[in-house]
């Protein structure tokens, strides 16, 4: 389950890049930077939601300290 | 100065925002030195100047930049100097957050294991650490700081995690109504970023407490201490710095200074809270949880 976590920041690292790319060149009159951000900002409220339902069905371990472990 | 023309640069008069801001990083940096290795601090008054110092050519330099743009001073090149400044300053942040996350995966998964004898470190571990268990989270081998809990993620961090994202769907919401001439909605939802910010850095702070009285986990608590430190600290004075540059958007949106076919200043600002927000995305998933 770490690997759709994992794939699911490259995602949204490529939208805020993407988002970059065309605020840096755009003159502010194309969408592509705010569409870009609008897909970022998706894209982590799922992988948010994602993070929850796999600590809630016991897909992905929490660290713990060695002294504490079982 | 008359207005600019299309091919002619803008060269701006002699600044002293840079000299004060290296004044201010200085005394900031000392502060912190001060704060960090005496045995009893007290007051950290250097460190509270050198940020009032900042804080003062933070306003400074913008005051002037805003003035300066809203005076027609600035023509396409200057634009496009501003544009490549942008790239700089972000390439300088990755790569600073580039530093602290690499620090902590190398020593998860590079020198602890070889600590514990993994790879070619088993004669360090049986000569140097015996008996030492090479596993993550760790205050490595000399147990420095002592024994200490971990935050729970699944509230403090878990409830940041939330506020940030939130703020990040407010100033998605404020980046659309801008484009839509919206200036009410986009001034609502500036300010809900502001506070969500604000309510973000609070909880950190609570969470620092909570870390230092009740768990033992501090910055002296060897590698796990520092690399969570450094990599949470650094991250909550980004949000302190992209909520003061929210606020000044939200004055100048006020002000009526950005157009829906021309706001560099405001769309550079909601990059850099987005980048701030997909740090801590990182940090929740790298430092908290996994």
């Amino acid at each position: 389950m770490k690997i759709v976590i994992i794939l699911m920041l490259l995602f949204i690292l490529f939208s805020l890049g993407s988002a970059m790319f065309y605020l840096v060149k755009g003159q502010g009159k194309s969408q592509n930077t705010v569409r870009f951000l609008t897909v970022r900002v998706v894209l982590s409220v799922l992988l948010f939601l994602f993070i929850i339902l796999a600590a809630h069905m016991g897909w992905i371990e929490t660290q713990q300290p060695a002294f504490l472990r079982p | 100065m008359s207005e600019a023309s299309k091919d002619q640069y803008y060269v701006p008069h002699l600044a002293k925002w840079p000299i004060v801001g290296s004044v201010g990083l200085t005394v900031t940096v000392l502060g912190a030195i001060n704060l960090l290795n005496s045995e009893n601090p007290g007051t950290p008054w250097m460190l509270y100047l050198g940020f009032a110092i900042i804080l003062l050519m933070m306003f400074g330099w913008f005051g002037e930049v805003i003035k300066e743009s809203e005076d027609n001073l600035y023509n396409t090149q200057v634009d496009t100097s501003f544009r490549m400044g942008m790239i700089w300053f972000i390439f300088s942040e990755v790569m600073f957050f580039g530093a602290f996350f690499g620090a902590l995966f190398y020593a998860r998964t590079f020198s602890v294991p070889w600590l514990g004898g993994e790879g070619t470190g088993l004669s360090t571990n049986e000569v140097l650490w015996n008996g030492y268990e090479g596993v993550w989270p760790t205050n490595g081998p000399g147990d420095l700081g002592g024994r200490f809990e971990l935050i729970d993620p699944y509230h403090l961090p878990l409830i940041n995690t939330l506020l940030l994202l939130a703020s990040s769907v407010t100033i998605t919401i404020a980046h659309h109504a801008l484009r839509a001439n919206n200036r009410s909605q986009t001034i609502i939802w500036l300010i809900a970023t502001v506070i969500l910010g604000a309510v973000f850095l609070f909880y950190q702070a609570e969470e620092y407490i909570e870390a230092y009285r009740d768990l033992n986990l501090t910055l002296s608590s060897g590698i796990y201490g520092s690399t969570f430190f450094m990599l949470t600290g650094f991250h909550g004075m980004h949000v302190t710095l992209g909520a003061i540059m929210i606020t000044i958007i939200t004055i100048r949106v006020i002000r009526g200074h950005f157009r829906p076919e021309s706001h560099f200043g405001f769309e550079a600002v909601a990059w850099y809270w987005h980048f701030v927000d997909v740090v801590w995305l990182g940090l929740f998933i790298f430092v908290y949880i996994l």
